[in-house]
């Protein structure tokens, strides 16, 4: 029992550095001095907010999927490998995620813009006239975005693909069905857990980014947490909050609609086989 | 039974280098002499390595960051070693909801997290300090030493603690000698990765400090007003400290799970 007050210092750290932050923060969008709804009625009211909040679940869910459609092939491609040159083969997809997101981002900066890299290549061999404008693009951003999360994705789908036994795919094989049924009957409902679980962790960790939109997006392709610090630097607090209050709500939302889904499908795929 | 299509291989090759694309591109840029950027760099040297090691600015912002990493992953490690040892190894309803606290910040946006403690600490009057700061890092990084050492901690094999005790070592003892050293291994990556998820962390640092830059601050500055080689060095640099870190790190798990098993 005298193991729990161990437990002591972990909640406290966490009450005042994340819990109470966390309700400060609804406080102050909630309240104004006495509770109020203002900040909600503008962020609904105004174009502009909502079309930020619309745009900022969309390029997550589009980074999303495309970080499953690249990662899912390639962590199906490193657990057939032989298991002792698994590792090496995760090694190369990790190693990038040790070199800090703003020197990524400054990496391309470096190639997309006017005079950079791959405009000058292309002036050089002649296969252009003039720069192409790339960076301070909407696709600027799914570039930067997806170079950053596809590693997650690849070592979620990978370890729950380890999981499986991969004897299951030869027994398939053995009983006379081809590599792809293989693979649709087999494989691919035992790994969809993982994929889904895979992409809604990119979804989400997505929709709180920061540093990608504002160095290498152009003006539209502004997301909340930009809004929210642009707010904070004109000290509207109570307005800040109401959109980080917006972005938790949505997040959980969703992080509760997709789990019940996934968990229904992956349970109504137990019962069908 | 291996996968020997070719095209996945090929696949795997191209997402590799587009994975290590921007690694790629900085060191050139790093290694360039010319006073402005260009690539490929006509001219190598160690021009820009000499720019960030003599410049005060750079070099107090980046001993200002390993300070606040440093106490933040001691912190977190501490706080979250123990945190484990709390949560027990039996699953139960109040240990499923307390590691959900625990590992919540890593799911809420850092953003939100940001808003909030620059909020309270602007009413209890600690903002712009390092102190605060290295308390929000170390929250922030409590979610993987929870899920890292919270691992480890249940694969050890719970009778060697009895028999401490039995033997008559008292509580502390007993753990100290019979689980933390098979745990360290786990505790040191935790630790490391504690460490990084400081030392690159962004928006917290632009909230609360105002006085003070960290170096993912001085960085962001920079960055917003001209493309300077400076950065390409410093990330270089950080890159092999990051590189010799984890490796040291993976070696230390492997050597104490080749032990464990001899």
């Amino acid at each position: 029992m005298r193991k729990r007050l161990t437990l002591i210092p972990g909640i406290v750290l966490i009450a005042v550095m994340f819990l109470i932050p966390v309700g400060i923060v609804f406080q102050q969008g909630l309240f104004d001095p006495v509770f109020s709804l203002d900040h909600f009625e503008r962020f609904a009211t105004r174009g502009a907010y909502m079309r930020i909040f619309w745009n900022t679940l969309q390029v997550s869910a589009v980074v999303a999927l495309v970080c499953l459609l690249i990662g899912y092939p390639i962590a199906y491609f490193i657990v057939r490998q032989p298991p002792s040159r698994r590792p090496f083969l995760m090694f190369l997809v990790l190693v990038p995620m040790w070199m800090s997101i703003l020197a990524r981002t400054y990496a391309w900066m470096v190639v997309l813009g006017k005079e950079g890299i791959i405009n000058q290549s292309l002036l050089a061999v002649g296969l252009i006239d003039a720069p192409i404008k790339m960076l301070f693009t909407t696709g600027a951003v799914y570039v930067g975005m997806v170079q950053i999360m596809l590693p997650i994705l690849i070592v979620t789908c990978f370890s729950s693909m380890t999981e499986i036994d991969q004897s299951l795919l030869r027994a398939a094989r053995i009983m006379g069905a081809s590599p792809r049924k293989a693979f649709r009957e087999v494989f691919l409902p035992l790994s969809a857990e993982g994929a889904i679980t895979g992409t809604l962790i990119v979804f989400i960790l997505s929709i709180g980014f920061f540093i990608v939109p504002a160095l290498i997006g152009g003006r539209k392709d502004v997301l909340m947490a930009n809004v929210i610090s642009n707010q904070v630097s004109q000290t509207n607090w109570g307005f800040a909050a109401a959109l980080a209050i917006v972005l938790l709500v949505a997040t959980l939302a969703i992080l509760t609609v997709v789990r019940t889904a996934s968990a229904k499908l992956v349970h109504h795929n137990e019962e069908a086989h | 039974m291996r996968e020997r299509n070719p095209l996945l291989l090929a696949f795997y090759v191209l997402v590799v280098l587009f994975l290590f694309f921007p690694i790629l591109i900085v060191v050139p840029i790093s290694f360039s002499n010319g006073r402005f950027l260009s690539f490929p760099p006509e001219e190598f040297g160690l021009r820009w390595y000499k720019a960030y090691f003599s410049d005060p600015v750079w070099m107090s912002a980046t001993f200002r960051s390993l300070r606040v990493a440093l106490g933040a992953s001691l912190l977190a490690t501490f706080v979250g070693t123990l945190s484990v040892v709390g949560l027990g190894r039996r699953r139960s309803k109040t240990s499923g909801i307390l590691t959900g606290i625990f590992v919540a910040p890593a799911i809420v946006p850092n953003i939100i997290v940001a808003l909030g403690v620059f909020i309270f600490a602007i009413r209890m009057g600690v903002s712009d300090n390092e102190l605060t700061l290295i308390c929000a890092h170390a929250a922030i990084g409590l979610p993987f030493v929870v899920l890292m050492v919270g691992t480890a901690y249940r694969q050890i094999d719970p009778t060697l603690e009895k028999a401490a005790r039995i033997m008559g070592a008292g509580p502390i003892q007993a753990f100290l000698t019979a689980t933390l050293p098979p745990l360290t291994p786990a505790i040191l990556s935790a630790g490391i990765f504690a460490f990084f998820v400081s030392f690159d962390e962004l928006i917290i640092s632009l909230f609360l400090m105002s006085s003070a830059e960290t170096l993912p601050m001085r960085i962001w500055n920079d960055l917003r007003f001209e493309i300077n080689p400076t950065i390409a060095a410093v990330s270089v640099f950080f890159v092999l400290v990051t590189t010799v870190a984890m490796t040291g790190a993976e070696f230390l798990r492997r050597r104490a799970e080749a032990k464990q098993n001899d």
